[in-house]
């Protein structure tokens, strides 16, 4: 095996580890991020694969094939990422804004000493 | 001329402790409830506000001038407002021209009145680079909301409380100029304008909104229109 090889492979099988020693409960993540590692470990034994691949769709490699398909991976998960942010902040402000009126004080009448 | 208790001038504030007593100052003559919401401010505002008969609302972080405008409209509402009107609190705007922006909604030709500095009256004192700005504005806020007003981010504001129960801002930034016109749009509101001075003065020009600030707005509001 090459360098390359040992190094993607390390880091691929890192990833599940760690994935399954934090996340035990979702098992069909599991399940999901498993196959991904078997696909990615397969295409990283033998790279030749991506190119007959690649060939198919009349893109030059296959590591050109992958680098276009990790683009639109990654923008898809920024995107999602995103919208759970926006989600995030408006519950945020739920909350914010509830204890701000139920919390309201009339300065006229206030009885604290400051 | 209404009841002014049935008024309630709704003023988010960030940071402006140098000012806001004296702004409130000039309010007060009028007697309509005050319901200032302080957005995070790092100084807080109980001991310089502690016996004015105004009401204080506080969110432990900053949220935006949008987030700050929304909580005080809802406590008004709450609180049986009839009318709702937005104000700043740096000192920009006059506390007199209230009644004028009153007027269409007690006619009952408008359901929501925006402050303008570009009808006619003074616009001599809006900075150069600012008016350039705010006229643009304008024309963005067309492309995103189909309404062209003449000034495209007016503090200055009153609506009835039915317009108020169905105007919901979700941008908590500055982006909220933009959304009020979009739900009014959608909510099929009346909206008029109506010419009111601008202050500007060496402090709230510093504290005034960067061409940067621009940028991030129409981020906000193109993300808005994605999501949503």
């Amino acid at each position: 095996m090459t360098g390359i090889q040992v190094l993607l492979i390390s880091g691929v099988v890192f990833i599940l580890i760690y994935y399954i020693s934090r996340f035990r409960n979702a098992l069909f993540d599991l399940l999901v991020l498993a196959a991904f590692a078997g696909v990615g470990i397969f295409f990283i034994l033998f790279p030749e694969y991506t190119n007959v691949i690649a060939k198919k769709l009349h893109v030059g490699r296959g590591a050109d094939l992958l680098f276009y398909s990790c683009i639109l991976f990654f923008i898809f998960i920024i995107v999602k990422l995103f919208a759970r942010l926006r989600r995030l902040e408006d519950k945020m402000t739920e909350l914010v804004r509830r204890d701000a009126i139920n919390e309201a004080k009339n300065m006229d009448n206030s009885n604290n000493p400051g | 001329m209404t009841n002014p208790e049935k008024v309630f001038v709704v003023i988010p504030a960030f940071n402006e402790e140098r000012v806001i007593r004296d702004v409130l100052l000039k309010l007060l003559p009028f007697h309509y409830n005050i319901v200032v919401v302080d957005d995070g401010s790092m100084t807080k505002l109980d001991s310089l506000l502690k016996n004015m008969p105004v009401y204080l609302l506080c969110h432990p972080v900053n949220l935006g001038q949008g987030g700050a405008l929304q909580t005080g409209i809802d406590f008004a509402l709450r609180n049986k407002a009839e009318y709702i009107v937005t104000f700043d609190a740096d000192g920009q705007h006059e506390a007199a021209e209230i009644e004028k922006l009153l007027i269409p909604l007690q006619e009952d030709k408008a359901d929501i009145v925006s402050g303008s500095r570009f009808l006619g009256t003074e616009s001599k004192n809006v900075p150069a680079g600012r008016k350039f700005l705010l006229r643009s504005a304008r024309y963005f806020n067309f492309l995103f909301t189909g309404l062209l007003l003449s000034d495209a981010h007016n503090g200055l504001r009153a609506m009835t409380a039915k317009a108020a129960r169905k105007i919901r801002l979700r941008q908590n930034g500055m982006a909220h100029a933009t959304e009020i016109l979009s739900e009014i749009r959608k909510n099929k509101l009346r909206y008029a304008e109506v010419p009111v001075t601008i202050h500007y003065t060496a402090y709230s020009q510093k504290k005034g909104q960067s061409a940067w600030s621009g940028f991030r707005i129409f981020f906000d509001i193109l993300l808005n229109k994605i999501f949503r």
